[in-house]
């Protein structure tokens, strides 16, 4: 074969992961798939699943029982199962795992699946189908879902022999989590679970798929990069989501300081650096606010680090950083080059080239350039403060300011999708390192509830809040039942304004104010908390929001708050779809009034 | 545990813009795609093609020199996203070994095409003479019609085919192309 690329050195964790391999055969014993199952995944440290039991999977739920250190939580919707064991692998930066039966079972895990993919969290999903007879034969609960999820996985099995399933295992949670990670889905049909073997499985009988390295970054391209950075007045450093999944925070922060280099986090990048750096200078893109978008539009160097330059990020391509070079750190080569071109292109792990760029630079400094972004901020801020706020309603912020105040800042925070969620990204103070959970790519409302669940399983010592709109709190409100048999302890905020805002928001912008099928009502969260055997409190006047989060965090146990706000909010700036970022609707005192 | 070789490559070309390229800007390029050959892994080599909107002209598989691993060519227009985009998004297939694109000049490009002409006895011979010229064997004979099958690059079948259209092509199988690039 043709090399067309040399060998970086093969990096520890692919070295720990090797001996997972190293079976010895004298002690194997003849198991069922289902127990071998239940093995394998004690092997690579399950401890948590997220899941539903049903027909084709009943032989592992059967074996289930005999494994105690597997804790299985019983979701009561599939989906919710997806997204729980993707807000734990957010959380613990380890595999989520997730378990559904064939057809039904196995398609709802889809959009959790979707979910994990376009933000490249490490999840592996477990689905039973139907036997190997029967497969192909439009059997009851059959369904193609290799077919189903192959462009929304990594990589996805199906299991066609018991004497596979140990290797398959391994191999699914080694591709989850390594390179940039995603979600595989092993599809196991229900005869492999019954069928017997002997484990450990004495000869490896699957193929091994290419032998995972931690990329590097080339010596070359590291010293090219420092040229461009010795020479930029106005560089700024981009931080997506790649830096919070390499553990990169030091090394960003010592590449920062030694360069002096302003840093924008993107959604997924936020808490990458503590917005309370003097160096952090926010979000970038539809929602960012307008002194970041503007340095992008003065940039002359952009160092993009673990981010795939999205469309919510740059607007219109032609037109973001117009004047920049690009050094594009990513550990996926098929960012390289995507949206933007890079002058610099990095294909290497996010810590290791933020580390050796620290080391090839000299000392910087962009004082001049970061006051000139300072002193536009501060004139923004002086502007949106002279706009009179409803002193009535609670409001996104005076809410946001009271959960980091209650929990001192160390909260976790789960965001759902929506206005409550831009206004979290923006306005709440990011102190604590990956303490912002969201689903970006894919936009996902019902993803907070869920998702909560697994960040407080993962991370049991920390406050989980999460925060969600009307509309998205009500997509997977079947969860706290989940949340109370499991006795998890997550606060909820809910920012009612009774329509789909951002919707509505986007009808009032650019659909001429014509609200089509924007206003929604819920529940009465109160008595819906109670009917769970939760608490639940309603707020309407802004004056008792602080007491009402402060007593949130003393009761024990779930409790959700129903925040009463403002109906017709905007978000603000927002950059119109396909538009530079540079041109911003912002907020002006007539539109608060609205 | 078999080790394969990463076939990344880690600094890729510099390219411009190709996002903005507009729909049926693209050419043609020959992909070489060696993949193990597990089930499915048709689907996601095709899956990605279509996903990332480079339209396959022809696709051929087949097996390799190497057990388990099968050879896929693709002649791709690629027209959204360029082709090193493509090659990378293909190198990202678990199953996919290594992806290679062979440019025109560096490769020799082959398929093969059996075509069944109506062939009545007086036209019979003028056919052979046609086949004759482009190298074409006869395979199949029969009271009414002949097959006759040729070997050669895109263009050389194109002009095969058409000239025999006056004859009656009654049937026309093509492999699509593969692709080998020359030792210099």
């Amino acid at each position: 074969m043709q090399r067309t690329a040399t060998i970086p050195p093969m990096a520890e964790e692919a070295r720990a992961t090797h001996a997972h391999h190293v079976h010895e055969a004298n002690d194997a014993r003849e198991l069922a798939g289902s127990h071998i199952l239940c093995e394998a995944l004690i092997r690579e440290g399950v401890q948590l699943l997220y899941g539903y039991p049903g027909g084709t999977i009943m032989p592992f739920y059967d074996a289930l029982t005999s494994y105690p250190t597997l804790n299985h939580v019983l979701v009561r919707h599939e989906q919710a199962a997806a997204h729980a064991a993707d807000g734990y692998a957010r959380a613990t930066g380890k595999v989520g795992v997730c378990v559904a039966t064939s057809g039904p079972g196995a398609t709802n895990l889809v959009t959790g699946l979707a979910t994990a993919y376009m933000d490249s969290t490490p999840i592996v999903a477990i689905t039973g189908q139907v036997g190997r007879p029967l497969i192909g034969r439009d059997a009851f609960q059959e369904t193609d879902i290799l077919g189903v999820t192959q462009p929304i996985t990594k990589h996805n099995f199906l299991v066609q022999r018991v004497e596979d399933l140990a290797e398959i295992v391994h191999e699914a949670f080694r591709l989850a989590r390594s390179g940039r990670p995603g979600p595989v889905l092993i599809d196991i049909p229900k005869d492999v679970q019954f069928a017997k073997t002997l484990y450990p499985t004495p000869v490896s009988s699957i193929e091994h798929h290419r032998v995972t390295r931690i990329p590097q970054p080339s010596a070359a391209a590291i010293e090219k990069a420092a040229s461009l950075i010795g020479e930029a007045t106005r560089p700024l450093i981009m931080a997506g989501h790649g830096v919070i999944l390499a553990n990169a925070y030091p090394e960003l922060q010592a590449f920062a300081e030694k360069t002096g280099i302003p840093v924008i986090t993107t959604l997924l990048g936020l808490s990458a650096i503590p917005d309370t750096h003097p160096l952090a200078i926010g979000m970038p893109g539809m929602h960012g606010p307008a002194h970041v978008n503007r340095s992008i539009g003065k940039a002359d160097l952009i160092i993009g680090v673990g981010l795939r330059f999205d469309d919510r990020v740059t607007g219109k391509v032609s037109e973001f950083a117009p004047h920049a070079r690009f050094i594009h750190i990513d550990i996926d080569a098929s960012e390289m080059h995507k949206v933007k071109r890079a002058a610099v292109p990095i294909v290497s792990d996010a810590k290791a080239a933020l580390a050796a760029l620290t080391a090839a630079v000299e000392k910087g400094d962009q004082r001049a350039w970061l006051d000139e972004i300072r002193s536009w901020e501060a004139r923004d801020n002086e502007r949106i403060a002279r706009i009179a706020r409803n002193e009535e309603y609670p409001d996104h912020i005076c809410i946001l300011e009271a959960i980091r105040e209650a929990s001192g800042g160390e909260a976790i925070i789960v965001t759902d999708v929506g206005q409550h969620q831009m206004w979290t990204a923006r306005h709440y103070t990011w102190t604590r390192p990956n303490s912002h959970i969201t689903s970006g790519g894919l936009g996902t409302m019902g993803f907070s509830l869920p998702a909560a669940m697994g960040v407080k399983m993962g991370m049991p010592d920390a406050t989980v809040w999460v925060v969600a709109g009307d509309g998205g709190i009500q997509m997977n409100i079947q969860e706290l039942a989940t949340i109370k048999q499991q006795g998890i302890t997550i606060k909820v905020a809910i920012m009612n304004n009774g329509y789909l805002g951002m919707v509505r928001q986007w009808q009032h912008f650019f659909h001429n104010h014509n609200y089509s099928e924007t206003p929604i009502t819920g529940p009465d969260y109160v008595k819906l908390a109670d009917a769970y055997g939760l608490t639940g409190m309603q707020i309407t006047r802004r004056e008792d929001v602080q007491a009402a989060v402060r007593k949130a965090m003393e009761i024990d146990g779930t409790v959700i708050l129903d925040f009463i706000i403002e109906s017709e909010t905007n978000v603000y700036p927002m950059v119109a779809p396909g538009s530079s970022i540079t041109s911003m609707i912002e907020e002006t005192a007539g539109e608060s009034e609205e | 545990m078999t080790e394969q070789v990463d076939n990344r490559n880690p600094a890729i070309a510099e390219r411009a813009g190709q996002s903005d390229a507009p729909m049926g800007s693209g050419r043609s390029h020959i992909l070489v795609i060696l993949a193990n050959n597990q089930p499915g892994m048709v689907d996601r080599v095709v899956g990605v093609l279509r996903r990332r909107r480079a339209q396959a002209q022809t696709i051929s598989i087949s097996q390799s020199e190497l057990p388990n691993v099968s050879r896929i060519t693709a002649v791709v227009n690629d027209s959204e996203v360029g082709i090193e985009q493509l090659v990378e998004q293909l190198r990202k297939i678990v199953d996919v070994r290594q992806v290679v694109n062979h440019s025109t000049e560096q490769s020799v490009a082959r398929e093969l095409a059996l075509v069944k002409v109506n062939a009545a006895a007086e036209a019979r011979g003028e056919v052979i003479e046609v086949g004759n010229l482009f190298g074409a064997h006869v395979v199949d004979l029969a009271q009414e019609t002949l097959t006759l099958e040729v070997t050669g690059n895109e263009e050389k079948i194109e002009k095969f085919v058409a000239l025999l259209q006056r004859f009656g092509v009654r049937e026309i199988a093509r492999t699509g192309s593969v692709a080998m690039i020359r030792d210099m």
